[in-house]
Parts: structure tokens; sequence; C-alpha cells
């Protein structure tokens, strides 16, 4: 099987979808490290899945509670591990001028 | 009393009989893991705990009875305990406080735990050796030369140092199971859904469970009673009490329908597990059993089904931190993207940001139909295969690792050796089929290697009925 490649244009688009940056030292290691693994991962790529229907537990289906009013965690609680508020708000820089 | 050989179940005997206190039993279990510091297997040591268990002996005084009532426990770094550090071994989180209990957390609580401390683990249970803790190496409980496993490997050498009676892990693909046979203790994924994952840091949420990691199968059943249950916290849990997995065990397996994969034979062939894996058919089938020769043709898909659904799932759940809500932020970012970029390049360790990378490769446009879709459909068909695996078996085996635990560093540099590693414990993942890992045999220097036994859709109580009669009979090998 021959192995998919990858070229650092995608990396660099993984990275941005990831939300994630790199030196190109670090970009350029990936390449190598990522053949391997969609070497390993090619397997399902290549292989006979029949039909391919999924059975999704029914349990899972249509799963809503009633809707009703319940305790929540106070506003405080909620905004103590942000790294910065503002008048009971997540705060970050000003986004418009 | 000598805990040091104190089972959980003798040792929660032995505080309701007042014969210790919890108060003793928790500065006893304190003092061990600062004995063993050097392990590196606990993060933190509450500093409440011998006030939590001062109040749980006057409970115990007025008549409380919890199953756990005194009983000090550990928990993974993820699980989510009011008021403490839940880290998840990374930077991004090194002062997150949760800030409600973990369903799990709830349930030990009402059934009278002391919670100790936290265990290491491999940063956002992403390893298979904690070697990715932001905070440093766990070191085997049995050679200090060697990981512990992972990614819950600051639990399992926990439990087989004699830090704690019982620690409680997640298992993604072998978490609970692979580090339980590195040290040589015993640990459970649950049938998935039967324990509640409220309140547990999500890495991939349709596979991963929570479960018990002890010193021996009794105890083992005894935990997972305490942890069972539905909840209205989380749409994945099975919506049924739990029930009492101790009346399973029998002491007997007359008649038992052990199934033996012809997969495994030629997948063990050569590795170090090889001979114990042999030696267990063997014995099983001394004691009774019938071992039935049968088939999951895909086994061998497993590994990479998950390597396709499991990052894809992290890339979604990690996509919450953000240095926004509650994780650090960058002092380097100047707007909201760079707050974004950069709070999440500085805090996610490597493995982390690897898999991030490859969750967003396989379900980028161009590639979702290639690999996420087809990773699901043949989860689809492993379930099938597995399905006419358990219409003729009870149970079927297979070895938890491929041999003894390895060296430190010998497998960092190397990301697909060190994912093979998980080569047998990520079938049941896959399934959603509960797996235990109890101690089978040795390896060549002499340290612990694993057997899984694994059964259908919560039939938990025959494999740890299975897995106890092993327990309690190894020795006539």
């Amino acid at each position: 099987m021959s192995k998919t490649k990858i070229t650092i244009e995608e990396v660099k688009r993984l990275a941005d979808l990831s939300a994630l940056e790199f030196t190109d030292e670090e970009l350029a290691s990936f390449i190598p490290e990522f053949e391997n693994i969609l070497h390993l991962v090619d397997e399902v790529k290549n292989c006979d899945v029949g039909d391919g229907q999924i059975d999704y537990p029914k349990h899972l289906l249509c799963s809503l509670r009633d809707d009703q009013v319940k305790e929540s965690l106070p506003q405080e609680e909620i905004l103590k591990n942000s790294p910065k508020t503002k008048k009971g708000s997540f705060c970050v820089p000003k986004m418009l001028d | 009393m000598n805990l040091k050989d104190l089972s959980l179940i003798d040792l929660a005997k032995a505080i309701k009989e007042r014969k210790i206190s919890s108060y003793d039993a928790t500065k006893y279990y304190i003092e061990k893991c600062k004995e063993n510091a050097h392990l590196n297997a606990i993060l933190e040591i509450y500093d409440d705990a011998l006030e939590n268990a001062k109040i749980m002996d006057e409970k115990i005084a007025n008549g409380f009875e919890g199953k756990l009532a005194g009983v000090p426990v550990v928990i993974k770094d993820n699980i989510l305990y009011k008021g403490k550090i839940a880290s998840c071994s990374s930077k991004f989180l090194e002062n997150y406080v949760a800030q409600y209990n973990a369903d799990v957390v709830t349930k030990m609580l009402d059934a009278g735990a002391v919670i100790i401390g936290r265990a290491n683990m491999d940063e956002f249970a992403m390893g298979s050796s904690t070697e990715n803790s932001a905070f440093g190496i766990t070191k085997n409980a049995l050679d200090e030369s060697r990981v512990p496993g992972g990614s819950s490997g600051g639990s399992a050498c926990a439990v087989a140092a004699g830090m704690c009676p019982v620690a409680l892990g997640t298992d993604t693909g072998g978490s609970i199971r692979q580090p339980s046979s590195y040290n040589g203790v015993v640990g459970i994924k649950p049938t998935y859904g039967r324990v509640s994952r409220y309140g547990v840091v999500a890495f991939a949420s349709s596979i991963e469970q929570v479960g018990p990691i002890t010193k021996n199968v009794k105890d083992n059943a005894y935990m997972l009673e305490v942890l069972s249950g539905g909840s209205e916290h989380d749409e994945t849990s099975l919506k049924m009490d739990s029930c009492n997995f101790l009346l399973q065990i029998k002491g007997d397996i007359k008649g038992l329908k052990v199934g033996v994969l012809k997969e495994i034979e030629d997948a063990v062939k050569g590795l170090e597990v090889e001979k114990a894996y042999n030696d267990a058919k063997e014995f099983l089938a001394n004691n009774g059993a019938q071992i039935i020769e049968t088939s999951i043709p895909d086994f061998k898909l497993a590994l990479p089904c998950y390597y396709i659904i499991a990052p894809a799932e992290a890339t979604s759940n990690l996509g919450r931190f953000d240095g926004v809500k509650y994780s650090k932020r960058s002092q380097n970012a100047k707007d909201v993207d760079e707050i974004y970029i950069k709070s999440r390049s500085e805090g996610f360790g490597k493995e982390v940001k690897r898999r991030i990378m490859l969750g967003n490769f396989v379900l980028s446009s161009g590639y979702f139909d290639a690999y996420y879709n087809k990773a699901k459909k043949l989860q689809q068909k492993l379930k099938n295969e597995a399905k006419t695996v358990f219409e003729k078996c009870d149970v079927f085996i297979l070895p938890t690792t491929t041999g003894e635990a390895f060296k430190i560093g010998e497998k960092m540099g190397d990301p697909v050796s060190m994912y093979k590693e998980d080569l047998f414990t990520i079938l049941t993942n896959i399934l959603g089929t509960p797996s235990i890992s109890i101690p089978f045999g040795k390896g060549k220097n002499g340290l612990p290697l694993g057997l899984q036994i694994i059964a259908d859709n919560l039939n938990e109580g025959v494999i740890y009925n299975v897995a106890d009669f092993i327990e309690q009979n190894l020795r006539e090998v």
C-alpha cells in the first residue's frame, strides 16, 4: 500500500483549522510523523465495510429532558476560572474599532 | 491494624466495625503517598482529607452506613471534585478549579468515601505511558526505570504501591487496563454507558468510560457497584440502576464458553505475552471451561479505526479550551484570534497537538468520507463480528499488552510505536463492551503481564466471576 503523502501547505492548513501555531521546524517535523500515522489509519480507508449501515444505540435517539427550570451554577462561580472577567462577563481585547 | 495487605472490602468492613478509624486509615495512606513521592503518581494530596476523614468517623459513630464509609480513594486528574484542581496533567488547566462534582465523585461521597488526592496521567488522557504529563513522568511501581503505562498511570501506580486501596481511572483506548497490567493490579473498563461521564473531562466521548483500579477482583466488583448507574446529567449513560456484582462471583467456571480469536493466535506469535496467553487458555480448559475458537476477522483494523474516531472527537472536545473561559491565557496575545491560537499553542503539549491536528485532518473537507465515515462504518462491522462471537461464547480472552512495561523514553520519539501499545485493548472501546485486565503470568524480567476477559454489554458479572476464579486458583497452573 502506497503511503499517503502530505505537504507543508496541508500541515499549515491543519494548524490553522486547529488554532495552533508552530515554528517552521515543528511544521516540517510533522510531515514524516503524520505520514507514518496516516500509513496506519489508511488501512481503514482501504478496507471493505460491506453495506456500511450504522446502528445507533436506541437510547441515544431523541433523548430530550423535560423543559424544567433547575438550579444552575451561580454566575460568579462560572467566571472564577476565567483568566479575565469584567462586570459579570468573560473579557477579551476589543474586536471592533 | 496492618493496612498494607488489607483489601478495599476488608478495610471498609474494619472501618464500619470501628476496628480502625477513617482518620487513621486516611493518615496511613497519605503517609504512603508521601513516602512514594519519587514515583510521581500523585499530583496533589488534598489538605482537607484528614478533616473529611474525621467528619466521616463522626458520621459512622452516628450510624452512617455506606459502602465506602471512611475509605480513602484517589481520583484521576481529569475527574471533577468541587473546589479542587482538575488539571488533566496539562499546563493549560494547571489552575482550573472544579465548580461541581463529577457523578462518580458524588456517588463515592454519598457512599462515604474520603477522596485523598488526584493522580498523574497523560495530558488529556492521550498516551500510553504517562510520559505526556506536563507535571513529570510517573514511574512504574514495580520497576522505576519503566513506565507505569497510561493514561491512568498515576492511578495504577498508586494502587500497586499501596498509596490507596482503590483509584479511579478513565479508559478511552486501554487507559485503565494497560497501566493495570504494567503495575500488576486489576482494572476494568465497564460497558459504555454503565458509568456516567458527567464531570469527566472529555477526550473521545463515544468510547470512553470511568472505571476502578484495585488490588484484587472482588474489590473491583465492589467498587464498580458504587460507580454504576445512569444519570440525568449524561445522556449516554444507560438509564438503569447499579447492581451487586459480587453476587455474580460463583467460584466456578465449569461449562463456561471461552472464545479465543484465531486472529490473536497469529498476533501473539513471537511476542513476550505469547506464553502467558497460551497458559491462560490451558488454565481455563483445565478448570472446566470450554475453549471455542472463534473470530473477529477485522480485529487488526480496530487500532487504525480508533486512531480516526478518537482524534476526531478530541479535536471537537478540545475546541472549548480557548484561553477565555477556563484555561490559561497567553500573555503574548494582542487580539482575540491570538488569544485562541497562542493560548492553545502554549498550553497544549506535543501529543495533544498531534491528535488535534490528526482529528482535523480526518474531519476536513475531502477526507471526511474516506476516513471518519469509513471508520464509523468499520466500527459497526466490528460490532457485528463481535455479536457472532457472543452468540457462541460467554466471554472471550485477549492479552492486555504485548509484553512487560517498557523503559521510560523507549517509545517517546515514535508515536506509531506508542499507538501500537494499545493493539489488544482498543477493540473493546470500539465495541463498547466491558473488559477487565487481571495479572496473568510474568515477562522476561519478572514483571507482570495482563489477561483481558471480555463479555457482551452489561455482563460485567460474568467477567468478574471468571477473573476472580483465575485470581483465586492461578497458583495451581
